[in-house]
């Protein structure tokens, strides 16, 4: 039933994290995750730092086309507003647990606000796509590893990217276990994805989002996902 | 004792809570036209249900997560809309043939045209998803419910030749007037109506409203596997007295009250009025139901506090979800539509909805991050694959057999 309670050290952000139900202190339901929110370190470790809410989280996660149209139109919808493009966000600190869940050590009554300008979020990362040696010519970022645990101290810092051919979230969580079932999807869904690779961050990958794309030199760290 | 009690009380809500106005018109069409050559459709569906509503009750009772919630989770935002928007807008029409059924059942009664009564109805209805505890809404209605064992009742004082029915009961005997594409688009019709996907939107989130544990499983287990294949009896009694009093006479079942009238044959005004009780409580219940799966589906999607487990304070959008799509049924059935005509569209797409709700429900049942060792043995994942695959057929096959058939017309 744990996904990444404090005893696992890692998980992978977009199958333990994302779209699941936030819930306080109190047992009341708050929002979904409806993405996660990076900041870039100084020393250029990649931190998750916040849980984003509500539409402007959501609407470009609907894809590079339809997302950013809804986006859009959400934006000018709500044109007088200064904070109109920003989420609301709920601090990594305050996630005691995730299960099924992701619990929070408080209650959430007006603890959401909303998020600074400039962060990364963990939707623009997955799907940008990766070039250079040892991936697949149309693989995209799927997934994204991240070393820390929740409920405890210290930083949770993204070490590794999950990179392959096809759609993040197509994996439906296939390539985690050793003993999926059943056997006709799983075994479908691991050759739909034969070419998933893990790319650890560090010497030889380049993420660059501005220009939309994740480049891979002969140095970086490239190892199957399924093995 | 209580323990006991509180599994014959659910074995019973849930076989009077199985039939809804999809199963009552479907079945009683189906047995008056085909006899009993389509019965097995129902065990076939009856057993599909039992599968997955299983499987999404261990959900709900070891992770307290109902169905939408692992839509989203598993398909993403987009695959996720995709299915709440299709799965919404069946939902809706369910629940506006549900509201339709109950102002027909007091259409009965009343001798009132049911457009009339439809207002009083809705308001009945939004008031019970307003005020009423969930566990009342459930038992009440549901022992209610049980009066269509009526059907059951008058298809024994009936006394069909029982050697000629069982010979009867193959696809081969199907009636020689009726083309093979009318019988599949019944038999897709039959199947969306026994497995209409609202009942484990239902099922998984009430199982959350209940606040199930993993020692619920049990009970939970008792409540599917033998509730659900006695509601389906009731099914195939409701089928099987339009076989005997339609069939030889060439009658069309297109009223709630033809429904109903094989019971009037057999058993008198007493048990007419019995039966009636039960169409009303059954559609009532349905309506609640599908109602509540309207705003359940919405904010497991959305994130937003829903359920009749708190305060409606508390989850004031869901309320207001519920009063909306209330007042929307109310005001599509004012526009003078037949609550027959909705039902029988209503279960048609049913059945081309249904992958969407059951595959996600399959993939989380093996996922041991939710389920840990409660997670799909062998056998419920042979008996998924297998679902899986008749469920995609139907899916795929309604539309075109709607077509070819013109709503089973031809």
């Amino acid at each position: 039933m744990t996904a990444a309670r404090g005893s696992r050290p890692s998980y992978d952000a977009a199958l333990h994290l994302l779209d699941r139900q936030v819930v306080d202190s109190d047992g009341r339901l708050v929002a979904k995750v409806d993405d996660v929110e990076l900041v870039r370190a100084d020393d250029g470790r990649l931190l998750v730092t916040g849980i984003l809410s509500g539409l402007p989280a959501l609407l470009p996660r609907f894809g590079p086309r339809a997302g950013s149209l809804a986006a859009r139109v959400h934006r000018e919808i709500r044109w007088a507003a200064a904070d109109q493009e920003q989420p609301l966000v709920i601090g990594f600190d305050l996630v005691d647990e995730v299960t099924s869940e992701v619990r929070l050590s408080c209650s959430a009554e007006g603890l959401l606000e909303r998020a600074q300008g400039g962060r990364w979020r963990l939707g623009t990362l997955l799907g940008t796509p990766v070039h250079g040696p040892g991936v697949h010519r149309s693989a995209r970022v799927l997934d994204a590893r991240v070393r820390g645990r929740l409920g405890g101290p210290g930083d949770h810092v993204v070490e590794a990217l999950v990179v392959g051919p096809g759609r993040p979230g197509a994996l439906l969580g296939y390539d985690r276990r050793s003993e999926p079932g059943p056997w006709l999807v799983g075994s479908f869904v691991r050759w739909l994805h034969r070419h998933a690779v893990v790319v650890d961050l560090g010497a030889g990958v380049e993420l660059d989002l501005e220009a939309g794309e994740v480049r891979i030199t002969g140095d970086a760290s490239v190892r199957p996902l399924l093995g | 004792m209580k323990r006991y009690f509180a599994v014959l009380l659910g074995v019973l809500t849930a076989i009077g809570g199985f039939v809804d106005i999809g199963d009552l018109v479907t079945n009683a069409q189906v047995g008056a036209r085909f006899g009993w050559s389509l019965v097995w459709i129902v065990v076939l569906g009856v057993v599909g249900i039992c599968v997955f509503a299983e499987m999404s009750g261990r959900i709900a009772a070891v992770s307290h997560r109902a169905t939408f919630d692992l839509v989203r989770e598993r398909l993403g935002p987009r695959m996720g809309l995709l299915n709440l928007v299709g799965s919404m807008l069946v939902t809706l029409l369910t629940f506006i043939a549900e509201i339709g059924g109950v102002a027909l059942a007091l259409q009965l009664v009343s001798s009132v045209h049911h457009v009339l009564l439809v207002p009083f109805v809705a308001v009945a209805v939004w008031i019970v998803l307003w005020r009423a505890k969930f566990s009342s809404i459930e038992n009440v209605l549901g022992l209610l419910g049980l009066t269509l064992i009526g059907f059951a009742v008058a298809l024994w004082q009936l006394g069909p030749d029982w050697s000629e029915m069982v010979a009867t009961l193959s696809p081969a005997e199907k009636p020689a007037g009726e083309s093979w594409a009318t019988y599949a688009f019944f038999g897709v019709a039959l199947f969306g109506a026994a497995m209409t996907p609202y009942e484990v939107f239902f099922f998984s989130s009430g199982g959350v409203e209940e606040r199930w544990t993993s020692k619920d499983i049990g009970v939970m287990r008792a409540n599917v596997f033998i509730g659900f294949p006695l509601g389906g009896v009731l099914s195939v009694a409701i089928a099987g007295c339009a076989a005997v009093v339609f069939l030889p006479q060439g009658i069309v079942v297109e009223s709630l009250g033809q429904v109903g009238l094989p019971v009037a044959v057999a058993l008198g005004k007493i048990g007419l009025a019995v039966v009636v009780l039960g169409f009303f409580a059954a559609t009532f219940g349905a309506a609640c139901e599908t109602g509540l799966s309207v705003g359940y589906s919405l904010a497991q999607y959305v994130g937003f506090q829903w359920g009749k487990f708190v305060r409606p304070t508390e989850a004031a959008g869901f309320h207001v979800v519920l009063l909306v799509v209330t007042v929307l049924a109310a005001g599509v059935l004012l526009t003078g539509v037949d609550p027959i005509m909705v039902t029988e569209v209503s279960v048609v797409f049913s059945a081309i909805a249904l992958p969407l709700t059951y595959f996600p429900i399959l993939v989380v049942a093996n996922d041991p991050d939710y389920l840990g060792e409660h997670s799909n043995g062998w056998f419920a994942n042979a008996l998924g694959i297998f679902y899986l695959v008749v469920i995609t057929v139907v899916s795929l096959a309604a539309i075109p057999l709607m077509v070819v058939t013109s709503m089973g017309q031809g």
